[in-house]
């Protein structure tokens, strides 16, 4: 491979032997920040400035009405012996546990299919993306409750191969199974860019394997996997950052109730049902942070563990 | 290729925040509220919750009222009911509730003991014409925080042509819990479970409230505490104990399948256990031509627990700047005869007599009126507005009961959860 040196190295030791080029540097920077502000000025008033309200907010019993009061770590305290609570974590984790890794899987098997060159593949690229651009609409959630429901195509379909499952939508048992197909179904994000990734390999390392007598499953061990690795790396950190903040679709699937018996009680719609149906907001925003806690340690877990298997060009191993 | 530094720079790594809404406002009201003229007419809101029939109705009567009263002009919204109070939760925080609002009355205490509605005894509202049992229910603490427009009661809706294609006798206006579950087992029975008995009714928090009346229980305390133990609880969910998973009560996989609509309004039930204004509901979404009324069960035949409850209540927000205006939209649409007219019972019975006496009741509309009047003899007090919280307490009873028939909870672990659940949020809220 070849060893170039990065962009932003070599541009840091020029600035240090020539301080005409700083200034310019300077201005530069005064200009990004000045078109930047905007949205700057946007992601303070309503990103920063709700969060640190909230994090008060998640030490006090505010109630949307009456002013906040503060009872330090109480909240946080009451979460752990809340059943609810921990059923929603349960069924949030099952939810990210089993249906990111699948959605991966799909998304790549697709996007290795994609990647040979055939007619017609601006079309199926399309045609593989559509579902992620509608997936997580209001109407889709609709599509799919019909579709699960007693009578439905699903129970149709499955009863003509002696299947008898009836519908998903009212069994305690099959409501997650129905949630991580609707996941898995809009892999078309992710897939692109495990395209983009594959586009990038070069054709020579597998010629150069096919020449030695690799065959496709010894091709994608130890070439697409290694060479993938970082744009896996990136898919498997958003797509499970992105599970745990599943909401619209259960929200609608089970009436903003996480039913039947609690089982689409997934984080986010405790937490909303928390807020804005028994108004304890205070307890809501301890959940937030929890959650943002959570998420950013096992972010830090996959930062930490990709280390020894994510293989980046320029890498000494 | 991708190398590690140039990669790791150019991930922008997006934490999971859902954002709390913190806005917390606290806007000023003048005393004596503004006032409008015919040319320069003041604009209120008016929200309500309801279906596209009860739009149209309440557009009428919009209508009726701008042509009475020129110099006011009405804004209407609405939503369907569970929407309806997470809305005015997040109006509430901002400070921005409509001026005026159709209320109801499990969730009079959260806003009225808290400050954000206005006092409907400092303006103009004519309560002569109205029951004086039935006003204390709009009340909390000497001020009247709602005025009601209509009046329900608890009732059994059955379908007299499905009982007839089954054979099954028409009931006769007394039953106890015993004959009403063999009632329920029978129709089950003799449909080959096509048709089920109902839904399970201790499912239903207002069923198991007229239970504990008719064994002289108060549900709450007058300090804001439970009235009933957790052994009534468990009684009271015994009941149906041996007609869960059978054809007498339908599945709570159907009735999940079937929502929002309810198993009796998708023929799937041959009975259901409610308020009587659901009649017009019922009537259109089960496409029935008859659906009749009968008294819940009740094992004392002089104590059948049964109260008229508003269907409905008219309030204000506590920061309209139209007082003046509100109170008269208000007074229009409870006392008005023409607005009768226009509702019929679908808001309920209407609680003025000015309005009752006014309105033509025929049909299924006549058959909710005459069982109220049926059941007059057995009406007691109607209950004052439930604790803060109260909207909560309901969900969640029918949340577990509805594990409960899912086999996910014993009626001992049902009962502990509810228990737990309720305990939490009186203390919350003391």
């Amino acid at each position: 491979m070849t060893q170039s040196p990065t962009l932003s190295r070599r541009s840091s030791s020029s600035a240090h032997s020539q301080p005409r080029k700083s200034r310019q540097r300077g201005a530069d920077a005064r200009a990004g920040y000045t078109f930047l502000l905007p949205w700057l000025l946007g992601f303070i008033a309503l990103t920063v400035g709700p969060m640190i309200s909230s994090l008060y907010l998640s030490f006090t019993n505010y109630n949307l009405f009456e002013p906040p009061k503060w009872i330090g770590l109480d909240n946080y305290t009451t979460l752990f012996q809340d059943e609810r609570f921990l059923q929603s974590v349960g069924v949030t984790v099952s939810y990210v546990v089993f249906g990111t890794p699948l959605k991966l899987a799909a998304a790549l098997a697709v996007a290795m299919l994609l990647n040979s060159k055939r007619r017609g593949q601006g079309f199926y690229r399309s045609a593989f993306y559509a579902p992620s651009l509608i997936g997580a609409s209001v109407s889709i959630a609709i599509v799919w409750k019909a579709m699960f429901g007693d009578a439905g195509p699903v129970d149709q379909g499955l009863s003509f191969f002696g299947i008898n499952l009836g519908g998903w939508v009212g069994n305690p048992a099959m409501t997650m199974p129905m949630f991580i197909l609707l996941t898995v179904w809009q892999f078309g994000a992710p897939m692109v860019i495990f395209l983009a990734g594959l586009k990038q390999i070069p054709a020579d390392l597998y010629e150069a394997a096919s020449m030695d007598g690799a065959g496709p499953v010894r091709k994608f061990l130890n070439i697409t996997w290694p060479m993938l690795s970082p744009v896996i790396f990136f898919n498997l950190l958003m797509e499970t950052i992105h599970a745990f903040q599943i909401f619209a679709s259960a929200y609608i699937i089970s009436n903003g109730e996480g039913g039947p018996a609690g089982s689409t009680l997934f984080y986010t719609l405790y937490l909303y049902l928390r807020g804005f149906s028994d108004f304890r907001m205070g307890y809501a925003s301890a959940m937030a942070w929890l959650l943002v806690i959570v998420v950013g340690i096992i972010t830090l877990i996959f930062f930490k563990t990709s280390k020894s298997w994510v293989h980046y060009s320029g890498d000494a191993k | 290729m991708i190398n590690r530094r140039h990669f790791l720079t150019t991930v922008a790594v997006g934490t999971a925040s859902a954002a709390a809404l913190a806005a917390c406002g606290t806007g000023s009201s003048t005393s004596a509220g503004e006032t409008g003229s015919a040319e320069n007419p003041v604009t209120i809101n008016y929200t309500w919750w309801g279906n596209d029939d009860r739009a149209e109705r309440t557009r009428k009567a919009i209508a009726l009222f701008e042509e009475k009263n020129p110099d006011i002009k009405v804004n209407g919204n609405f939503t369907d009911f569970a929407g309806y109070w997470q809305k005015r939760a997040t109006e509430a925080a901002g400070g921005g509730l409509p001026d005026v609002m159709q209320w109801d009355l499990s969730y009079l205490r959260d806003y009225g003991q808290r400050n954000q509605l206005l006092d409907l005894g400092t303006v103009n509202i004519n309560t002569d014409a109205f029951e004086k049992s039935l006003l204390p229910s709009g009340q909390i603490r000497g001020k009247t925080y709602g005025i009601p427009t209509s009046t329900n009661a608890f009732a059994v809706y059955y379908d007299p042509a499905k009982l007839a294609s089954l054979g099954i006798a028409e009931p006769d206006g007394t039953w106890t819990y015993q004959e009403f579950n063999d009632f329920l087992a029978e129709v089950g029975a003799k449909s080959n479970g096509e048709i089920f008995g109902g839904t399970d009714y201790t499912g239903v928090w207002w069923m198991f409230n007229i239970w504990l009346r008719q064994n002289n229980i108060e549900a709450f305390t007058e300090d804001g505490k439970l009235g009933f133990t957790k052994d009534d609880m468990k009684k009271w969910w015994n009941q149906t104990a041996a007609l869960r998973g059978t054809p007498a009560i339908v599945s709570e996989e159907r009735v999940t399948q079937l929502a929002p609509k309810s198993p009796f309004g998708s023929n799937v039930t041959a009975t259901e256990v409610t308020w009587d204004n659901f009649m017009a509901g019922y009537l259109a979404d089960s496409g029935a031509t008859e659906l009749k009324l009968a008294p819940v069960p009740s094992d004392d035949p002089d104590n059948l627990g049964l109260f008229l409850k508003p269907s409905m209540l008219m309030v204000a927000s506590a920061k309209t700047k139209y007082k003046d205006a509100a109170a008269r939209f208000i007074d229009f649409m409870v006392n008005d005869p023409e607005v009768g007219q226009i509702f019929k019972t679908s808001r309920g019975v209407p609680a003025s007599k000015t309005q009752r006496d006014g309105t033509t009741f025929e049909g299924t509309d006549k058959l909710v009126v005459d069982y109220e009047k049926s059941i007059e003899q057995y009406l007691k007090d109607a209950p004052e507005p439930p604790i803060v919280g109260f909207g909560t307490l309901e969900a969640s009873f029918k949340r577990v009961a509805s594990d409960l028939n899912y086999g996910k909870l014993t009626i001992d672990g049902a009962a502990d959860a509810w228990f737990k659940e309720a305990e939490d949020l009186i203390k919350q809220n003391a």
